[in-house]
């Protein structure tokens, strides 16, 4: 809302400049956000930011009465006395109508005989022009300055163009249209309050004028409106017809049910000062729903309990009338008040408190910490959360943030079977219209955005959610999606690099899995699609699958524009917290040596190092510690379809010093296994 | 005249040294000689000539010292001979290792060791700076009171937006650009929908994280004392200062006697907590449907301290949050007396915290996942 400093002035005598009032009014609750002069010279115009609750601010009095309580001025009233002819409104011929009071509270006609259109006078115009407004013709800018001035909205048809010069204020009819003045033909639906005449709809309620009933030069005789319509409907059918107006804007807010007779006739007295004719006397004010202001208890009690502290009885007196509420004292600290029309927002004790606060000034309100009763209670994956955190930075991963929507192609390719993508109703764009159905995509895109900024070796977690339907119910899950790329390490004076792999990923998501109370996992083959088919996983804890890990395959590495190959790993973040962490028991040390025990094995291609594990620890040998793989190599001296292992195996006892002969009836028990079972051979 | 080296392929009698002073002297001789050499032999070849030179098998001259002038000496002058030289090769191995060490330590500095390099790193993670900032805000929050709780990102109409006093409608919905999904509250399931929910409004992306408040009264009387944090979305078009989806900490106390002195003593607290000892708050009034008394939080800007500069737009002063005193209506949706407790609630955007506090000037960098951006952050 723009507002001019010098016609506030008119209504608010204050002393207070307009930067100022920049400075001041906010601490009321009155924004301005910028103080400039006006282009055409009109003034100083400030730019007052108005919340949707205080529709009474969008107009220069209700602003200059916000002013004048501020610094205790009193606001100058606007008594409109236009000269009234002796004929009756009556003899006109014109008569209103509401068929729909629930609608139209009030409606106030006003006829104006013999006027003559022109052009406004410059300080008129100026002033319109001035608050964003265009000027039209004297009879038009006359019903938008006194929407300036007093808020209400008004409207004034050429009276002749009226079909029986009747106004019926009604719904609207089933294949009614109407052509507003803007030139655009609208169908209207039947929840549309329209103004119509004897025939046909002239306005929509509350929005906007017709074109065929408008103010013309030709115009000799006007029908004012100042009516009252219902903020819902207006708002609705506001926002049906795709058509904001000044009018739509303060009727969806509420406007008072008490202006109407003084803004038409203060729009009369304007009439008549620059477009002469003569005002019918009376006014056809058909009044159905009249005001019923609600009566409220203020108590210092409440005012104390919500505030904290007391507010002194002449204060709260003092702000109360000067905004315009009635009151009477009902007992020593205890109130009766009676909200003002146009402040329609206040309906109850902690609305007047909040105008008691503002006036006071919340800056006097004095701080203090409030006792603390309960302890803290922290939700249950806090600590999951955390040693995730702990464990994936520890390994190098950085943390990545991304957005939630994404587009449907780079969606599609990671959706599982019978899922499916969570569509947004209005997205931003097309690129933004469905929900991430995995956090895998996401950490691509970081990927592919860093390699093509010539940032190559990256590793990433996400902490976040994916989005997917599944007969017809939508999941949000908690996801850890990882994403490794280029070098693990890059080669220096100190190291030789190492580039990431498959096992990069399989490292971080079982140093994951290891903090969380679950069976070792296992890792199988799977046929998850946006993999690429020799290297991907799903990640298994029993029997349940938590996730997957794998290389992205070719087609979407070059659908995502990435030109290096990447490992992405995602678990199922839900399931993880559910398990718990793991509780950590203490084992007691052993005070006896270990034993470690190397052999290099000759294995068929196929015998895997998990079949060894599983083998050597199907003997049962109480003494075993570990079995770990050290070497592997193929070629060279070792035959076609076969390859060299080099496994080492610790024994130790918790109980004695082993002998020579236990360690070599472990090692013969081993190796014969290992040849029975697996066909492997002993080298050298 | 003869070098001593040379006197040393001689017997004494060859030399005609008849009395135990004039071996002494010989060996004295011998022995200053091996001194003049030691102290210009600085490299570790010259070393190694030096070695050989003095105490070589064959041919060292402590070796034809031995020959010369022990084995053949007379009967009554080995004694003093073999007491001599026995010194004399005492004093040179002794010489020798010390002349190693000390080429030692010198060699190693100047060849193996190049201080300079770096040092071997492992390289740790970096948390997003985001995340740190909201740790953060909840640690503060945490001291005082405030248990962090999460909540759904797809919202329904009712908690979203209904249960806080913004009913379908109401214009103070412009405050919000909602995006909505194409499905209706049926594809929630039941507990997330929750019974007041219309199974036939549309879906939402929360525009807030407040709609936690509504979810976390119905289930639990009072004493409440939450923070919520999250991300939070709306119909924005993207530039330096608006993205769609950024991230939000909404809190709540509820209490009986909690007042507007309460809400001024947390902010009071947090702020200085944050933004540091010298910031200053101040309440304006402002509108929110959930509140009331309604405020905005300003803050002191850290940047000029209020004098006025770009950061404040020259008011010297930063919109931090908004926030108030539960509404009663909000108290009445979910069941408690609006008579009997009473509790404010607030929130604020973690990515302009981020941004004000590091001078970030461009909020689209948190959510593109660049490493020279993620990397400047270590916490």
């Amino acid at each position: 809302m723009n507002v001019l400093y010098e016609w506030l002035k008119e209504y608010a005598p204050v002393e207070a400049s307009a930067e100022q009032l920049r400075k001041e009014m906010p601490l009321v609750g009155v924004t301005v956000e910028t103080v400039r002069p006006a282009k055409n010279g009109a003034g100083t115009l400030m730019e007052i930011d108005v919340t949707p609750n205080r529709p009474d601010l969008l107009s220069h009095y209700g602003v200059a009465r916000e002013i004048a309580a501020r610094y205790s001025k009193p606001l100058q009233p606007v008594e409109p006395a236009p000269k009234e002819s002796s004929t009756p409104v009556g003899e006109s011929g014109a008569a209103v109508e509401i068929a729909n009071p629930d609608l139209c509270h009030r409606y106030v006609a006003l006829v104006i005989r013999g006027v003559k259109v022109g052009p406004s006078p410059d300080w008129l115009s100026k002033r319109l022009e001035a608050c964003g407004v265009a000027s039209i013709n004297n009879i038009v800018d006359v019903t938008n300055y006194v929407l300036l001035e007093l808020g209400h909205p008004t409207h004034a048809f050429d009276l002749d163009t009226l079909a029986e010069k009747r106004i019926i204020v009604r719904t609207a009819k089933p294949g009614e249209k109407i052509t507003t003045l803007d030139g655009v033909a609208r169908a209207l639906k039947p929840n549309h309050l329209v103004i119509a005449d004897a025939r046909r709809p002239v306005a929509l309620a509350g929005i906007l004028g017709g074109a065929e009933t408008e103010i013309s030069f030709r115009t000799k005789n006007v029908l004012l409106e100042s009516a009252w319509f219902d903020p819902v409907t207006t708002r609705r059918a506001a926002k049906e017809l795709g058509l904001r107006t000044e009018a739509s804007y303060r009727f969806e807010r509420g406007m008072d049910l008490e202006m109407p007779l003084q803004a038409a006739r203060r729009c009369a007295e304007l009439f008549l000062e620059l477009a002469g004719g003569e005002l019918l006397a009376g006014a056809l004010d058909i009044y159905p729903r009249p005001w019923q202001p609600p009566v409220i208890s203020l108590r210092q009690s409440e005012i104390e309990r919500i505030l904290g502290m007391a507010l002194p009885r002449e204060m709260v007196e003092r702000i109360l009338s000067a905004l315009g509420f009635k009151g009477t004292r009902t007992a020593d600290e205890a109130w009766q008040v009676v909200a003002p029309g146009w402040r329609r927002d206040v309906t109850g004790e902690i609305d007047l408190i909040e105008e008691l606060a503002r006036h006071y000034g919340y800056d006097k309100v004095p701080a203090h910490l409030p006792e603390t009763r309960q302890p803290i209670v922290l939700p249950p994956h806090t600590a999951a959360e955390a040693a995730l955190r702990q464990t994936l930075e520890a390994q190098g991963y950085d943390e990545a943030i991304s957005f939630t929507t994404v587009s449907p192609a780079s969606a599609a390719p990671f959706l599982r079977p019978g899922e499916e993508l969570v569509r947004v109703h209005n997205p931003l764009s097309e690129e933004l219209s469905v929900l991430r159905p995995s956090g895998l995509l996401s950490l691509v895109e970081a990927l592919a955005w860093n390699v093509n900024r010539g940032q190559r070796h990256l590793r990433f977690y996400e902490i976040g959610r994916a989005y997917t339907l599944r007969r017809g119910t939508l999941s949000e899950r908690r996801v850890l999606t990882l994403a490794a790329t280029g070098l693990l390490r890059e080669k220096s004076v100190h190291e030789a690099e190492q580039p990431c792999d498959l096992f990069t990923l399989k490292g971080a998501v079982e140093a994951v899995l290891e903090r969380f109370d679950l069976p070792a996992p296992t890792f199988r083959s799977c046929d998850a699609a946006m993999f690429h088919p020799p290297q991907r996983a799903g990640v298994l804890c029993g029997e349940k699958q938590l996730g997957v890990v794998g290389q992205l395959s070719p087609e979407l590495s070059a659908q995502f524009k990435l030109r290096q190959d990447a490992w992405l790993a995602e678990l199922d973040l839900d399931a993880l917290y559910a398990a718990g962490l793991r509780r950590r028991r203490f084992q007691p040390l052993s005070r006896f040596p270990a034993v470690t025990r190397d052999f290099s094995l000759l294995l068929d291609s196929g015998t895997s190092f998990g079949a060894i594990r599983d083998t050597i620890e199907a003997l049962r040998i109480a003494e075993l510690v570990s079995v770990a793989p050290v070497d592997r190599f193929r070629g060279g001296s070792i035959p076609g379809g076969r390859y060299s292992l080099l496994i080492r195996v610790v024994f130790q006892s918790p109980e004695r010093t082993l002998t020579e002969e236990e360690i070599r009836s472990f090692s013969d028990r081993i190796v014969h296994a290992l040849e029975k079972k697996l066909g492997a051979t002993l080298r050298a | 005249m003869t070098s001593v080296a040379d006197k040393t392929t001689k017997t004494l009698e060859q030399l005609n040294v008849r009395s135990s002073e004039s071996v002494a002297s010989l060996f004295a001789e011998l022995k200053s000689s091996f001194d003049a050499e030691a102290a210009r032999a600085m490299t570790p070849d010259a070393w190694k000539e030096l070695r050989d030179r003095w105490l070589g098998r064959k041919r060292g001259l402590l070796t034809h010292a031995k020959d010369n002038w022990l084995l053949s000496a007379s009967t009554s002058l080995k004694p003093e001979a073999g007491k001599q030289l026995n010194a004399l090769r005492a004093h040179v191995e002794a010489a020798l290792e010390e002349r190693r060490k000390q080429l030692e330590a010198a060699g190693v500095a100047a060849e193996a060791l190049d201080l300079t390099l770096p040092g071997l790193q492992h390289r740790a993670g970096f948390r997003h700076i985001l995340t740190q900032t909201l740790q953060e805000v909840c640690d503060i929050l945490a001291r005082i009171g405030f248990a962090t709780v999460e909540g759904p990102e797809v919202e329904t109409d009712y908690y979203n937006f209904e249960a806080l006093n913004i009913p379908e409608f109401h214009p103070a919905r412009d405050l919000w650009d909602t995006l909505y999904l194409d499905h209706t509250a049926k594809a929630l399931p039941d507990d997330l929908r929750g019974a007041r929910s219309d199974p036939n409004s549309l879906l939402l992306l929360r525009t807030h994280t407040s709609p936690m408040q509504v979810r976390v009264m119905e289930k639990q009387p009072p004493p409440i004392r939450i923070v919520v944090p999250g991300k939070v979305y709306r119909h924005d078009n993207p530039d330096a200062s608006h993205s769609f989806m950024f991230h939000q900490v909404e809190g709540l106390a509820v209490d009986r006697d909690i007042t507007f002195c309460d809400l001024k003593g947390v902010f009071d607290f947090f702020l200085r907590e944050f933004f540091g000892p010298r910031t200053r708050t101040r309440f304006v009034p402002s509108y929110f449907p959930f509140t009331e008394p309604s405020a905005d939080i300003h803050a002191s800007c850290h940047v000029c301290g209020g004098d006025g500069c770009r950061v404040c737009k020259m008011t010297g002063w930063i919109e931090m949050c908004g926030a108030g005193m539960v509404h009663p209506a909000v108290f009445d949706y979910v069941g408690y007396d609006a008579a009997e407790v009473s509790g404010f609630a607030f929130g604020m955007g973690l990515d302009r915290f981020a941004m004000l506090k590091y001078g970030i000037d461009d909020i689209q960098l948190f959510f593109q996942n660049d490493t020279r951006f993620l990397h400047q952050f270590r916490r």
